[in-house]
């Protein structure tokens, strides 16, 4: 008798809510064309804030995404992340019909650097404001960095492993790591990624704590990694999530396979110790690799983590330099999240959605607002770039130590 | 003292307090169904509770979030108001 075939995880769907698009075509759109939407905060409340450029979404309308009992009971973070939910079922043509013969076969994963916090505001307002008693029962869940997971399976009526990865940005990468390895245990459908919404007074004022957070005041020029102009990160809200699938159901049931996860790895290095992060984003990026079975000149484009603090950036190209060899001085790499804003844990999932659809179209999308790199790195810059590509690199560091890897193979449909 | 809890007060604050809409006069039909049922989860109905004792200033019965119906739910929260008068 022959060992049965290891399963593997395929992309395929994508949901974006994006600060460049509401939608994944939007997105990508504006990705690939290196169209910049950083500008100023213009949130209620946030305007005398000394953080003054962010990537707000703002093409988005709550109520015309989800059901009003989840504009009463969530966050925003939890309403993009229903509705990245539902742009990705749809575009993987997994409809109400379909999960619901199996609810157990399908699970959801998601990632939180900062949960429900504009929900939770206004609850901790009222109970200093007016009172205890003016305290809603759902801030006991909105806040939570769960609450999106729980939404999107109670509201799918899912009933497969459900989990929830806290680690940071780069936890992004790790949910879907999570969700590769539930497939290849055998759950066939894991509802993947993180959304964040940041962007609100009480979130704000907590990240005015980091010092790599960007202050500056111009929006062409507050974030601008691998440059000596690199002064800090801007932060964003939105996200995305994928749907991942066992490939072999996912073909048995007629889906087009998109990508395929093919390796990841995280490591750990101390919160803000960049230049320790070279020696552990090596590791992440040597253990991804390793686990997909990809020599390092396999690796077409690179995703970069693109903090925008000059130690920082220079322990990233280090890494990729220790990680690939030569071939890292050669690879082209690519930060498009200069053009939206690093949205937390949601940041490394849009680098992954990103990827796929660059895998997909044979472009790399530019890195907006950078030029004269001064790293030894062939950034992608000005104008996407056509290539051939098949595999694709997405790494993500957190502010709080998290470095991890993901490897991304191109489907075949 | 109180006027009891009208069906109506009750849909209203079913919105209010967990955002589902159940019209009044279908809330009259259903009043035997179970609040999940109607979509009113155990925080939604913890949420009506808190929202009538800011009312009425005064605290309902411990098993007014415990119930399991409309009906069952006016019932008590009615009897306990007209004790309390």
């Amino acid at each position: 008798m022959s060992e049965p075939q290891p399963r593997r995880a395929a992309v395929t769907g994508i949901g974006v809510i994006a600060p460049n698009g509401p939608s994944t075509e939007s997105f990508w759109k504006s990705t690939q064309e290196g169209i910049s939407v950083l500008d100023r905060v213009t949130r209620e409340g946030c305007e005398h804030l000394p953080l003054r450029v962010a990537g707000e979404v703002r093409d988005f309308e709550p109520s015309e995404a989800v059901e009003e009992r989840h504009l009463v009971q969530t966050d925003r973070f939890t309403h993009f992340a229903l509705a990245a939910s539902d742009l990705a079922l749809d575009d993987a043509r997994l409809g109400q019909a379909d999960t619901g013969q199996a609810p157990f076969s399908v699970g959801v994963v998601t990632a939180a650097g900062s949960g429900g916090g504009e929900f939770g505001q206004r609850e901790l307002q009222q109970l200093w404001g007016k009172g205890s008693r003016y305290v809603g029962p759902y801030q006991s869940i909105a806040w939570f960095y769960a609450a999106s997971t729980g939404q999107i399976s109670i509201r799918r009526g899912f009933k497969g492993p459900c989990s929830v990865v806290a680690a940071d940005e780069a936890g992004g990468l790790d949910a879907l790591a999570h969700a590769a390895r539930a497939a290849r245990r055998g759950t066939d459908v894991i509802v993947a990624g993180a959304t964040e919404a940041p962007l609100a007074p009480y979130s704000m004022v907590c990240q005015l704590g980091y010092r790599e957070l960007s202050t500056a005041q111009d929006p062409a020029r507050a974030y601008r990694p691998f440059t000596a102009e690199a002064c800090g990160f801007v932060p964003a809200e939105g996200g995305a999530m994928l749907v991942v699938e066992d490939e072999r159901a996912a073909r048995e049931r007629g889906a087009s396979v998109r990508a395929t996860v093919a390796g990841h790895a995280a490591t750990f290095t101390g919160a803000s110790r960049w230049a320790e992060s070279r020696h552990g984003l090596t590791r992440a990026i040597g253990g991804a690799l390793e686990e997909a079975g990809c020599a390092p000149g396999e690796i077409d484009v690179v995703f970069a983590d693109a903090l925008g603090i000059p130690e920082a950036d220079r322990a990233e190209a280090l890494a990729i330099a220790d990680a690939l060899g030569a071939h890292g001085g050669r690879v082209p790499v690519t930060a498009p999240k200069t053009g939206i804003g690093r949205g937390y844990c949601a940041a490394s999932v849009l680098d992954a959605a990103a990827a796929v659809l660059a895998m997909e179209h044979g472009l790399i999308p530019p890195t907006p607002n950078v030029f004269d790199v001064c790293h030894d790195l062939d950034l992608v810059t000005g104008r996407a770039r056509a290539a051939e590509l098949r595999t694709a690199l997405i790494i993500s560091r957190g502010l709080m130590g998290s470095n991890s890897a993901l490897v991304l193979r191109r489907g075949t449909p | 003292m109180s006027e009891p809890i009208t069906v109506e007060e009750l849909s209203e604050l079913m919105k209010k307090a967990a955002g589902v809409t159940v019209a009044p006069g279908e809330l009259q039909e259903r009043s035997d169904s179970g609040f999940d049922a109607l979509g009113i989860d155990s925080l939604g109905l913890l949420g009506v509770v808190g929202e009538l004792e800011k009312r009425y200033g005064t605290p309902l019965p411990p098993d007014a979030e415990r119930c399991k119906t409309p009906r069952q739910f006016l019932d008590l929260v009615n009897g306990a108001l007209v004790a309390g008068a």
